[in-house]
């Protein structure tokens, strides 16, 4: 990695400058238009969940071309740590800034407010600019909101299961119902004034019809057919990509999980790093080759927790016996307004990276335990 | 289906809390996972809470139901779904009065299933402790590290028992007292919708494990419940699952194969919000004919017609309003049966119940 100058855009005296003031001109306006020089005005945060080492990630460059790539263009953590060892709770603790006890098989929202709830209710996004995407399942739509009373699912992200949405059998099913009938406007016209009158006060039609636009037009992008031993992964970064490159979301996040498979596979384990990789490099690629995005966007990449010290019996990796290998992880932060080559040895943690971007988006994670990461400007 | 009383002979006391169509809807949906098809409505309207419980409590289909909770409870969906006859037979069993839910949760702990699902010692003592007795393994380190010995072979005393494997592993946590607290916890909230009363929990739990057979009374004592009374009264989210299902049946009559039903359910599930995807499915479902219904034209009272469609689907009248828009629709040239229907499945009011 080759140390340089960092860029002086984002040093901690502005940050302080601009918390101070955009709690309230938030939503009057972007946060960010107030800080001139500021140019993040995106932001992509990839949960390289399942558990994910060190070892073969930034120990291992040759596994991951990509994520090396962007840590050394940016601002590498090396000593990250953890917030719990179950991936639910810790890859909610990254979502909410605060180290989550959660059950391994958990399928509730968390009482904490999450980054979407604070950016679309403080910061003023629109449901259509905050995005997660994941490979988990059921569970894993558990991120978009959580239970707090003075947030919850008005303020959640557009949330798509890659794998849940994207499949075979899914396509096949709705193959066999057929195409859906265009519907005239006077039809239209007809069923809006009775949604009218069952529900007046409903204002979230025109992102339903949103997603539901894009969820009938991913569905022939060929997303479906993603195989191999990171599918369910390869599936929430493609959706992503896709997403980033239509859309342009202020917010996309990314959850994955398939890393898990070194319970039984150290192989597969490695396997799956290296294709999501490959995938990471395929949303990086297109942020760097659209101008409006790649002078706005900033990445974030890091794993939930790592993997044991050690081999189990079945020459695979478990998650349980407190090591640091487990304990801490490797990420990193890209952007415009980071500093770029600079390795960074303080200790931080994964609950950190939530308020930093809050602070991106010119507002406060008001409950959030992290605190800004350190030495990123 | 349960499309007769075949149990009726069991209570003797006369009908009560007659049966509306919201209250029939609701019930069924609770107990069995889906509304009532057109015979059911027939065959139970008007009748009592108490008769169609003994018809429908302990049956094949009631068990067929619980299973799927309980197994999506564990997450064994998707890749993790299990396929052996075994697991398939245990609703059969559960109905013979073979198996109690105890022996079935523990027969599922014991699957290649949930052993995929769980894979290493860790994360299956962990799953085990909490999933099976409610426990929080970050205050109960020592337990955690005990159950591993005795995943990987080792003899120790875990959760107060003697065990020395994996199977005993799943053997003690089901056999644990906190087993059946947490079972009942978990049970009541999935059909009464809201928390257990604290005081009325320690009691149900002592039942259940003196004697798992329990597990029916229980049930409906619930059902017979002032709570539930309350739960009537308010609507709750429907689940991905639940809502394929009624979908089906509130528009073909029939469920849907397992083939149509897993894969739509694992796509909802995929969406923190599905109105989108659900708003696909209504719409697809209706265009593709499966819903027997009639042309604008041969409809001869739209009031009635709307009328009867809120009933059965919201189970309430239409407003004016509502009435007005809807009638109105049907009277324009574009305005199809369809259009009307659209509308109520997609109203937030239809996914909650």
């Amino acid at each position: 990695m080759q140390p340089s100058q960092p860029v002086p855009s984002f040093n901690r005296r502005r940050f302080l400058e601009f918390g101070a003031t955009a709690g309230a001109l938030a939503l009057a306006r972007p946060a960010w238009a107030m800080v001139e020089e500021q140019k993040t005005r995106r932001v992509i945060l990839i949960a390289f969940a399942g558990g994910v080492r060190t070892r073969e990630t930034f120990g291992t460059p040759e596994n991951v071309p990509n994520l090396q790539r962007l840590a050394d263009e940016g601002v590498y953590y090396p000593k990250m740590r953890t917030a719990n060892r179950g991936h639910f709770g810790a890859a909610l603790s990254i979502f909410t800034g605060v180290g989550q006890q959660r059950g391994i098989r958990e399928n509730g929202r968390g009482p904490e407010p999450t980054l979407f709830e604070y950016l679309r209710k403080d910061a003023g996004l629109s449901a259509g600019d905050v995005w997660i995407t994941t490979s988990g399942g059921p569970q894993q739509v558990n991120y978009s909101h959580g239970t707090h009373t003075d947030y919850g699912p008005k303020y959640a992200a557009n949330t798509l299961d890659g794998d849940g949405i994207f499949n075979r059998e899914f396509k096949s099913v709705l193959t066999s119902l057929g195409k859906p009938r265009e519907m005239p406007e006077a039809e239209k016209g007809l069923l809006e004034k009775i949604r009218e009158a069952m529900d007046p006060d409903s204002d979230d039609a025109e992102n339903t019809a949103r997603v539901e636009e894009y969820i009938l037009a991913e569905l022939t992008r060929g997303t479906s057919d993603v195989r191999g031993a990171n599918a369910g992964d390869g599936k929430a970064l493609r959706v992503a990509r896709n997403l980033i490159a239509l859309f342009k979301p202020k917010l996309t996040a990314v959850v994955l999980q398939n890393a898990d498979t070194a319970h039984g596979s150290y192989n597969g384990y490695v396997e799956v790093i290296r294709r999501n990789d490959a995938a990471i490099g395929e949303i990086v690629e297109t942020v760097t080759g659209d101008p409006d995005l790649a002078e706005s966007t900033a990445i974030f990449v890091l794993p939930e927790f790592g993997r044991d010290r050690d081999l189990n019996s079945r020459r695979g990796l478990d998650h349980g016996d407190g090591s640091d290998d487990l304990n801490f992880v490797g990420g990193l932060a890209w952007g415009p307004d980071f500093a770029r080559g600079r390795v960074v040895q303080d200790e931080v943690r994964t609950i950190d990276v939530m308020p930093t971007i809050c602070e991106l988006f010119g507002t406060r994670a008001k409950r959030a335990k992290g605190k800004r990461l350190a030495k990123l400007g | 289906m349960t499309l007769l009383p075949k149990r009726l002979q069991q209570t003797e006391a006369p009908p009560a809390r007659a049966l509306g169509l919201g209250v029939l809807r609701t019930l069924y949906m609770d107990l069995l996972g889906r509304p009532p098809f057109s015979a059911e409505i027939q065959a139970w309207r008007g009748r009592g809470r108490r008769e169609w419980l003994d018809s429908v409590l302990g049956s094949f289909e009631f068990w067929e139901h619980w299973l799927g909770e309980q197994l999506y409870f564990f997450f064994l969906i998707d890749n993790f779904r299990p396929t052996s006859e075994a697991l398939g037979n245990l609703s059969r069993k559960l109905d013979l009065g073979q198996l109690s839910v105890r022996d079935a949760v523990h027969r599922i702990g014991l699957s290649s299933s949930f052993e995929l699902r769980n894979p290493g010692a860790d994360t299956f003592v962990t799953v085990a402790m909490e999933q099976f007795c409610g426990l929080r393994v970050e205050k109960n380190q020592r337990e955690l590290e005990i159950g591993k010995s005795l995943y990987d072979g080792k003899p120790g005393l875990f959760l107060g028992r003697h065990g020395s494997s994996q199977s005993d592993v799943v053997h003690i946590a089901v056999s644990d007292k906190r087993f059946a607290r947490s079972f009942v916890a978990r049970e009541y909230e999935r059909l009464v919708h809201q928390a257990v009363p604290k005081k009325a929990l320690a009691g149900w739990a002592r039942s259940l494990q003196r004697e798992p057979g329990e597990y029916l009374k229980l049930v409906r004592a619930w059902v017979l419940s002032e709570d539930y009374d309350g739960r009537l009264q308010r609507r709750v989210a429907q689940s991905g699952r639940l809502f394929i299902r009624t979908l089906f049946v509130d528009l073909t009559d029939a469920l849907p194969t397992p083939e149509e039903a897993e894969p739509l359910r694992k796509a909802l599930d995929g969406l923190s919000d599905s109105a989108p995807l659900r708003s696909i499915l209504v719409r697809l479902l209706l265009d593709s004919g499966a819903a027997d219904l009639p042309k604008r034209e041969e409809i001869r009272d739209p009031s009635l017609w709307v009328g009867s469609h809120y009933q059965r689907l919201l189970g309430r009248e239409p407003r004016k309003s509502e009435l007005d828009a809807c009638v109105a629709t049907l009277a324009h040239p574009e305005g199809r049966p369809e259009t009307v229907l659209y509308a109520l499945l997609t109203s937030a009011e239809y996914h909650r119940y």
